[in-house]
């Protein structure tokens, strides 16, 4: 606990004045769709036969954030009708520049695929399949940073609850865009064989997801700004994000896993409750960073010298 | 939503000063949607021009947003 | 100091226009593009007038604000904004100093707060369409015509200087008097300073300046003066760099809400980025190895 001076109680720093439920429902969005591109092309790539169905519709999934991201990110803009501005620089040290052109490398390339795809399935067209296996691997790629980048914008600024866990923060986000776009097409999922496949998916991305979850929480201990999670965000990162969206699909999942075919339920209702996790893990992480921002003995306590990175 | 005449007299980045007739200067800002862009006021203010604009008083702040700018007779 | 030689020749009062290089006279430096400028802001000078803030919204046009009392002393600022580029902080302390004043009086620090002008300026580094940048003078400056409101900068600056207005759409903070540096003058609320707590320079000149200055009061017995913002000086900690606007404190910087050891938001874009893409990666190998199972 910060022992120290505050100025009045005033806020020694300013929250971002991001719209939490626009923007992270964009991270959301990215995420799921990243993860999309991404089991797809694996699907496509490994069991091209078997999972020709996971892989259209997540040829098509990914499409998610091509179509409606931008539309969430420029309604955020305080001046809309200057968005084009994003396009006129390219900067390695503002992830929010890095993630416009990723956004619109993904964009390209899920476009691509899926309109390939779009004439291969209406218009009974053989050589656009080829095409679609062509842009798959690029938008794959971009679907990796188009799912984790996000962190990074967030982990990139002086917000202390962002700033404190950049690494793990990466990694939950990445893992909980590849269990999103898993419980997204296995509740699509009409093969038995596909579905465990894609739930197995799930089982190792939320795993992982805990892991880092508790791997953030370290460290937030350890530069004292777990406080920031006293709040009401930070009981939805706790009870909603974690216990109920990642904690319990896990185990909802594995119990199906075991129980063989007969588990489809469980399964239904493990994808939803990851879905609803995935997305409420961005809203809190960003409720929860605006509050640490706004508290004085939080971001006065994570600007003490013991915090700062070790040369 | 209401309006007044007056002269351009010092432009500061999408911030101006309107001089009224009685000489009274009123701080005004350009609204984010504002039939204006901020680059348009600094000629107005070269030629001392006469403009009439739209208006309506921010809470808790002492100047005008404005949401409109045209030249007056 | 020493009248400046030049100020002779201005002994008439009707002036056709500004004097050129008028910050000679006013500052004893020439303004000349390529060189570094800032802020030395000596707080053991500051009394609080707040001529600062009022001259820095009257040549920046900026509106009045946040009307009302705080209660917090005499600060009814607040706190920087998009409105307010200059906030002279106000901490009422007691029995810090043994002699005849009244309590409280004896231990009264004031602080005029400005933009850092940080030579590796998080906010810049953030803005993801190139509308903040650095100017000749080596400040920091919101493109007004580039700014398209995306707020970024706002969560990147550690010392929480750069706000958006809702009313204009825009980011705005201390610009130095970009404006005014560009004319040769001295920026409005170092000029302005009656007691030169505020002073304007040439970093290098000015850095060394604070250096006798802090040497001068520990002679003098305030041994706690020290300075906030030179290279390897608290706030100039993080790969932050120095910061060009700096300060002469006599109590920890959180007293006057400053953070002790800030640091440089952008170096935590690659470990993070790679970090994920790490995890991604290994999930794919999983996912690979789920499809080929039987």
């Amino acid at each position: 606990m910060y022992q120290g001076p505050t100025y009045y109680g005033r806020a020694q720093l300013k929250p971002s004045p991001f719209n939490n439920w626009v923007v992270g429902g964009y991270v959301f969005l990215a995420g799921l769709s990243g993860g999309a591109a991404l089991i797809s092309a694996i699907a496509d790539a490994v069991r091209p036969i078997g999972a020709a169905g996971a892989v259209r519709r997540g040829r098509y999934l990914a499409m998610l954030a091509p179509l409606v991201g931008p539309l969430l990110l420029i309604e955020d803009l305080r001046t809309p009708s200057r968005f084009y501005n994003m396009l006129r620089v390219a900067k390695g040290t503002s992830p929010m520049s890095i993630g416009t052109w990723i956004l619109m490398a993904f964009s390209a390339f899920a476009g691509l695929g899926a309109a390939a795809q779009f004439a291969s399935d209406r218009l009974g067209w053989l050589w656009p399949r080829r095409a679609a296996r062509a842009t798959q691997v690029p938008a794959a790629v971009a679907g990796a940073g188009l799912a984790t980048y996000t962190a990074g914008l967030f982990a990139a600024t002086s917000t202390p609850l962002w700033a404190a866990a950049p690494q793990s923060l990466a990694v939950r986000f990445g893992a909980s865009s590849v269990a999103a776009a898993g419980a997204a097409l296995s509740l699509a999922e009409r093969s038995a064989r596909t579905r465990r496949a894609l739930d197995a998916i799930t089982v190792a991305a939320l795993a992982t997801e805990l892991a880092a979850t508790e791997a953030s929480h370290r460290s937030y201990r350890r530069a004292g700004v777990d406080g920031a999670l006293d709040g009401a965000w930070g009981q939805v990162e706790k009870i909603g994000a974690t216990g109920l969206g990642a904690a319990l699909p896990l185990g909802l999942l594995v119990a199906s896993l075991a129980l063989g075919r007969r588990a489809g339920r469980l399964s239904q209702a493990a994808s939803l409750a990851t879905l609803a996790g995935s997305a409420l893990l961005r809203m809190s992480i960003m409720g929860a960073g605006d509050d640490s921002a706004r508290r004085p003995e939080i971001s006065l306590r994570f600007s003490q010298p013991d915090n700062l990175p070790r040369v | 939503m209401r309006s007044m005449e007056g002269i351009v007299t010092i432009v500061q980045e999408g911030r101006f000063q309107l001089t009224d007739d009685v000489g009274v200067s009123h701080l005004c800002i350009l609204d984010r949607n504002a039939a204006a862009e901020p680059g348009q006021l600094a000629p107005l203010q070269r030629r001392q021009a006469r403009v009439r604009v739209r208006y309506t008083r921010p809470r808790n702040l002492i100047g005008f947003l404005i949401h409109s700018v045209a030249l007056a007779g | 100091m020493d009248m400046h030689p030049r100020a002779l020749e201005q002994s008439n009062s009707q002036f056709g226009g500004p004097i050129p290089n008028e910050s000679e006279l006013t500052a004893g430096v020439r303004i000349e593009p390529g060189k570094s400028y800032g802020f030395f802001t000596d707080t053991t000078l500051c009394i609080g007038c707040k001529a600062c803030e009022v001259a820095c919204k009257e040549w920046n046009n900026l509106p009045a604000d946040n009307l009302g009392l705080t209660g917090q002393s005499y600060d009814n600022t607040g706190a920087l904004s998009a409105n307010t580029w200059r906030h002279v902080n106000f901490i009422e302390k007691a029995g810090v100093r043994e002699n005849d004043l009244a309590p409280f009086q004896s231990g009264w620090l004031m602080m005029s707060d400005v933009c850092k002008h940080c030579h590796n300026a998080p906010c810049l580094e953030a803005c993801p369409t190139g509308a903040l940048f650095k100017t000749e003078f080596d400040t920091v400056v919101v493109q007004q015509d580039i700014c398209n409101g995306c707020g970024y900068c706002v969560p990147a600056c550690p010392f929480g200087v750069v706000d958006l207005s809702d009313l204009d759409g825009k980011a705005h903070k201390c610009t130095l008097c970009y404006d005014r540096l560009k004319g040769g003058l001295e920026p409005a609320c170092a000029k302005s300073c009656p007691t030169d707590s505020i002073q304007f320079g040439e970093i290098g000149e000015l850095q060394q300046r604070a250096r006798e200055r802090v040497g001068e009061l520990h002679r003098l017995g305030a041994e706690e003066a020290y300075l906030y913002g030179t290279p390897g000086a608290p706030g100039a900690t993080g790969d932050l760099g120095h910061l060009n606007a700096f300060f002469l404190l006599t109590d920890r910087p959180e007293t006057y809400n400053l953070p002790a050891a800030p640091t440089r938001a952008s170096n935590r874009v690659v470990p993070s980025l790679f970090s994920g893409l790490a995890a991604v990666a290994g999930l794919a190998l999983a996912a690979a190895a789920m499809f080929a199972r039987r």
